[in-house]
């Protein structure tokens, strides 16, 4: 592999729960290279959300070390964290996660505009284009179908071309049918760009599409191994 | 049990969490109505229970310019036990020292030895009343008010002067019994007995003094009836009548009136808090969808629900208005001491049931009021909601029946407020404020989200990522925009309002009138003086002008033949005596309206020129014939014309003028008007007060002062109660923004997930509070500059004019406190960390 774009090593993370601590993570260490595609899976409550936050720098490990593109996440503020994400990374949720008070356009627009582009409206206009949204972009959050909110989050993740795009089973409130296109467009988004794709899914068959597939149970990695092979 | 109840019992199981708010609202309103009906009540039922005191006596008989005649005397005599006989009058007291003399107008009251029948005059030193007014070394003694002896630099055993008497200042006059039940005056009190003004010219026919009768009856008279008697025999005379039962009428109507205000302003409160229990009740339901929806999935009908929350609501509305009341009874009760030492009148704070249940009234009104819309959506909830996101059935008004019973609850709020105060006009019109005042919020916030909708798409707000944001909230689906202008911005109109029409008060009095006003009003003048005085001022060149009129002065007691009263009510002109005048020719600024004037040498029967703009409110007609009791005796002269008379300018105006031969040959003096530069007043007032001893000569500028000071003082009480408006609407503020916090939070999570700094953040919350409070106060001063301008041009009949200093200050303080509040609910979302926000909402 190429030097990784992220890599963790040893990285834990506890939380406090009503009956105590809980550990979440306990000590993953990994790495993924430059323009792969890494499908996280296991069953509920192993940790992968909780991996994928990590590797974005929205949540903090406990010990351990997470870096992204050579920046060590650990030792940045929160202020540090933002900015790095507004020109490295995207990240997509299950439930999209739009600015409710915000139409289709303004959300796409907000993460170019934090970075200083001076073109984030004519850009994110064609980010919706490219999500086949051009004639929906006046549209509230709330006067648009879940698939259609779920194009929107992904124009918003990929309008600043991030080197690194993080999907937290970005289909996982989506019927197949509309789960299909949206995928598509992930993959299609992260080809096009050249860009890292971290993956959280349940889905055997979105997981098949990745390069590589690992699998967590308990909070801890339990198999590494290329997806697509594992799936020939 | 009913359904409806075991599910409200279960429900409010869950404590009172959401409702800080909607009690707070309740609490503040009814507290603050209760405590001022609370001490309202305390003072009225001082001035019954020591109505004898301030009165003087059981019944006081007044007369106009004249003593009591002997029928009079002779009915007082057999019908009382004792009668006290009180001249009161404005005059100069004179301190000569070292060839200076110092003047300052008083209020005399001179009294006989067995004044007071009631309660204690109160001296310091403290000496018997006898002793300081009795004569010593060859001087009559006499007491004045501590703030007149200052202004003349008087202290005990210094002599001063009355006219052309002397007197030595034996003592300061601490507390007069009787001085609430004696009204305004212009100057602070001096107290003298009757007998030594003998020698002083001041008590001669003509001048202008009052004698007042005060009677002491045996326990167990009936003031009613001997109220009949004396009216029925010596009303014409001119004669009015005062007791017990109502000693100080006008301190109560007083107290009725800024009571009434007060409790106008705090509905207004009341009304503000509305917003916020509304807002409160259709939160707490917007998160009961689920569980309305399970109800009606087991079968709940829309009605059992209904019931359901309304118990439940009902119950903590309960619990608001108790706490409300509580706390509006405790307050008066906690600062007795402070407010009894304030009050000019007796009153002893206690616990009364009148105002409570008043409050509690408005109290449960209100709730119901803006309780009932966010309720009635609970019917509107489909056991669908369950399975997809739908919270109403997508219909804006609730079912007829509700807005039906929205209507007559209204109307039942307003119909008590009008009842309990008394005051119908000040109640609607207070009532068309608020609603009109909450209509133009309405339109404002709705206004505010439009534009804010259009400015955040604009190519300025582009690149400017916090002022697009906070733009884009404001004008996006759901935002607290309309909750936040109307919580804030009612109070604040309120606030506007009072600031506007105070201001616009001060000023037509303090700056206004003294411009058109004379320097100096006089009275008193001799009929044989009159010619040294206008020559004295003709030959000034500081003085402008100088208007003298003949000045009597007369009850109207019949008109047409019949009774006054029965013919046109009680006009203002039929209360109590009005000056009447005589001249050949019309005066000079006067204009003719109707009718025509009398010539110059008639000599006929009386003739009677009349205000027009006040025979019209009375009815009457040229032709019509009015009698005046003057001085005892009826003068019946019949009207020939009208004219405008201007009261306003505080210049010589009657609402009577008669021929002069009708009046000429009755004791009379002249008044007059100086009208001179403010440097030539001095020099006036010693050369008319040397030549003219008995004559008195009031400055208007402090007559005006005297005014102002008293508009402060009701200005401040209404500003403490539309201060309580405000609290009330910074609370709604607090709750709207804490209710906001979660989507804040959320806001601010995905943010900073798409690369938000908090700085960045933060001013986005920033801004958009404080665009709101700017919206809410703009309004404010809006509607409080409407409200001044109807109050001012409608009730007080003056010139209107916006006043910015409170305007600024208020735009200014609005968007402080909306954006203090908004940055205190800022903490939760600046500090939360986005995965943990984001995974809960997953």
């Amino acid at each position: 592999m190429t030097e990784p774009i992220l890599s963790l090593a040893d990285a834990r993370l506890t939380l406090a729960g009503n009956a105590g601590p809980v550990e979440i993570l306990r000590g993953i260490t990994l790495e993924v290279g430059r323009g792969e595609s890494l499908a996280l899976v296991g069953p509920s409550g192993s940790g992968k959300s909780s991996l994928l936050m990590l590797m974005g720098g929205l949540e903090r490990p406990t010990a351990g070390a997470v870096r992204a593109m050579g920046h060590d996440l650990t030792a940045m503020n929160e202020d540090a964290l933002a900015r790095f994400r507004r020109n490295n990374m995207g990240v997509v949720f299950q439930s999209f996660h739009l600015i409710p008070t915000m139409t289709a356009l303004e959300n796409v627009a907000t993460p170019l505009e934090l970075a200083g582009h001076a073109d984030a409206f004519e850009r994110a206009e064609e980010e919706l284009a490219s999500v086949g949204l051009a004639t929906r972009i006046d549209h509230y959050p709330a006067q648009l179908s879940g698939g259609e909110q779920q194009r929107v989050a992904l124009a918003r993740a990929a309008a600043p071309r991030p080197a690194i795009l993080l999907a937290d089973e970005p289909t996982g409130n989506l019927d197949t049918a509309t789960g299909a296109v949206i995928l598509d467009l992930l993959f299609g988004l992260q080809e096009r760009h050249g860009a890292t794709l971290v993956l959280v899914t349940h889905a055997p068959e979105l997981a098949e599409r990745c390069d590589r597939l690992v699998r967590l149970i308990d909070g801890r990695l339990a198999t590494g191994e290329p997806a697509r092979k594992a799936a020939e | 049990m009913s359904p409806a109840f075991g599910i409200a019992r279960r429900e409010l199981r869950g404590g009172l969490k959401g409702f800080r708010v909607f009690l707070a609202c309740l609490a503040l309103g009814v507290a603050a109505i209760a405590a001022v009906g609370s001490v309202r009540v305390s003072i009225e039922q001082g001035l019954v229970r020591e109505g004898a005191t301030i009165l003087g006596g059981d019944a006081e008989m007044t007369f106009t310019y004249r003593y009591a005649d002997e029928v009079e005397r002779a009915w007082m005599e057999e019908a009382a036990e004792a009668v006290s006989e009180i001249v009161d009058f404005r005059s100069m007291a004179t301190v000569e020292r070292s060839g200076a003399t110092d003047r300052a107008l008083t209020q005399v009251k001179a009294v006989d030895a067995a004044y007071p029948l009631k309660g204690e005059v109160l001296l310091e030193p403290d000496i018997p009343l006898a002793d300081a007014l009795g004569t010593a070394r060859g001087l009559p003694g006499g007491v004045m008010e501590q703030v007149l002896a200052d202004r003349l630099g008087l202290s005990p055993g210094d002599t001063f002067r009355l006219g052309t008497q002397d007197f030595r200042l034996t003592a300061i006059l601490e507390r007069e019994p009787d001085a609430a039940g004696s009204g305004f005056s212009f100057g602070p009190r001096t107290l003298v007995l009757t007998g030594a003004l003998a020698n002083s010219q001041l008590l001669v026919p003509g001048s202008l003094f009052e004698t007042k009768y005060r009677l002491a009856f045996a326990s167990g008279a009936e003031l009613a009836q001997l109220e009949r008697q004396a009216e029925r025999r010596f009303r014409d005379n001119g004669m009015r009548w005062r007791d017990a039962r109502n000693g100080a009428p006008g301190v109560t109507r007083f107290v009725e009136r800024v009571g009434a205000f007060l409790v106008l302003v705090g509905l207004a409160g009341l009304a503000v808090g509305g917003v916020g229990v509304s807002a409160a009740v259709r939160a707490y339901l917007d998160g009961k969808v689920a569980v309305i929806a399970t109800l009606k999935t087991l079968g709940a009908e829309g009605r059992t629900i209904f019931a359901a929350y309304f118990l439940q609501i009902g119950a903590l509305a309960a619990l608001g208005i108790a706490l409300g009341l509580a706390l509006g009874a405790a307050l008066p009760l906690l600062l007795a001491p402070l407010i009894a030492a304030r009050l000019p009148v007796p009153a002893e704070l206690g616990l009364h049931a009148g105002p409570l249940a008043e409050a509690a009234l408005y109290g449960t009104l209100t709730a119901l009021l803006f309780t009932l819309w966010p309720l009635a959506r609970t019917e509107e909830v489909r056991a669908a909601a369950l399975f997809r996101d739908v919270a109403g059935g997508g219909r804006n008004l609730p079912r007829t029946r509700y807005i039906v019973a929205t209507l007559v609850l209204l109307a039942g709020l307003v119909g008590a407020a009008a009842w309990f105060t008394d005051a119908t006009r000040l109640t609607l019109g207070a009532a068309g404020g608020v609603a009109g005042a909450l209509l133009l919020l309405v339109l404002a916030a709705w206004g505010a989200r439009r534009l804010a909708r259009r400015l955040a798409r604009t190519r300025a707000a582009r690149g400017r990522t916090a002022l697009r944001l906070a733009l884009g909230a404001i004008g996006g689906p759901g935002g607290e925009a309309t909750s936040v202008v109307l919580s804030l911005g009612l109070g604040l109109s309120v606030l506007a309002a009072v600031g506007q029409i105070d201001w616009n008060l001060r000023n037509s009095i303090a700056t206004e009138l003294p411009e058109v006003a004379p320097s100096y009003f006089v009275v008193d003048i001799q009929p044989d003086q009159i010619d040294g005085y206008l020559a004295r001022l003709e030959s000034d060149p500081g003085v402008e002008k100088v208007e003298t009129a003949p000045m009597l002065r007369g009850v109207i007691t019949r008109i047409n033949g019949r009774p006054a009263r029965q013919v046109a009510g009680n006009h203002w002109v039929l209360r109590g005596d009005r000056g009447v005048t005589y001249s050949a020719a019309p005066p000079e600024n006067a204009t003719i309206t109707a009718g025509v004037w009398w010539p110059e040498d008639y000599a006929g029967k009386p003739l009677v020129s009349f205000a027009a703009e006040e025979a019209a409110e009375m009815g009457l007609t040229l032709g019509d014939e009015i009698t005046v009791n003057i001085l005892g005796r009826d003068v019946t002269a019949r009207i020939t014309s009208f004219r405008e008379v201007d009261f306003s300018t505080a210049g010589i105006g009657f609402v009577m003028s008669m021929n002069p031969a009708a009046l000429s040959g009755a004791p009379h003096s002249f008044i007059s008007t100086i009208y001179a530069e403010e440097a030539a007043e001095a020099a006036i007032l010693g050369d008319l007060a040397r030549a003219y001893p008995n004559i008195t000569a009031i400055r208007v500028r402090d007559v005006v002062g005297r005014v102002a000071e008293i508009l402060g003082a009701i200005a401040a009480a209404v500003t403490y109660g539309a201060a309580v408006t405000l609290v009330t609407g910074v609370i709604v503020l607090i709750g709207a923004a804490a209710a906001g916090e979660a989507a804040r939070v959320f806001e601010a999570a995905v943010l900073k997930t798409v690369g938000a700094a908090r700085g960045q953040v933060l001013a986005y919350l920033a801004l958009r509070s404080a665009m709101l409070g700017a919206v809410a106060s703009v309004v404010a001063i809006a509607a409080g500059g409407i409200a001044g301008w109807a109050v001012m041009t409608f009730v007080m009949e003056a010139d209107f004019s916006f006043e910015p200093v409170s305007a600024v200050l208020i735009v200014a303080g609005g968007a402080l406190a909306t954006l203090l509040a908004g940055l205190a609910f800022a903490w939760r979302p600046l500090s939360a960390r986005p995965a943990r926000v984001l995974r809960d909402r997953e």
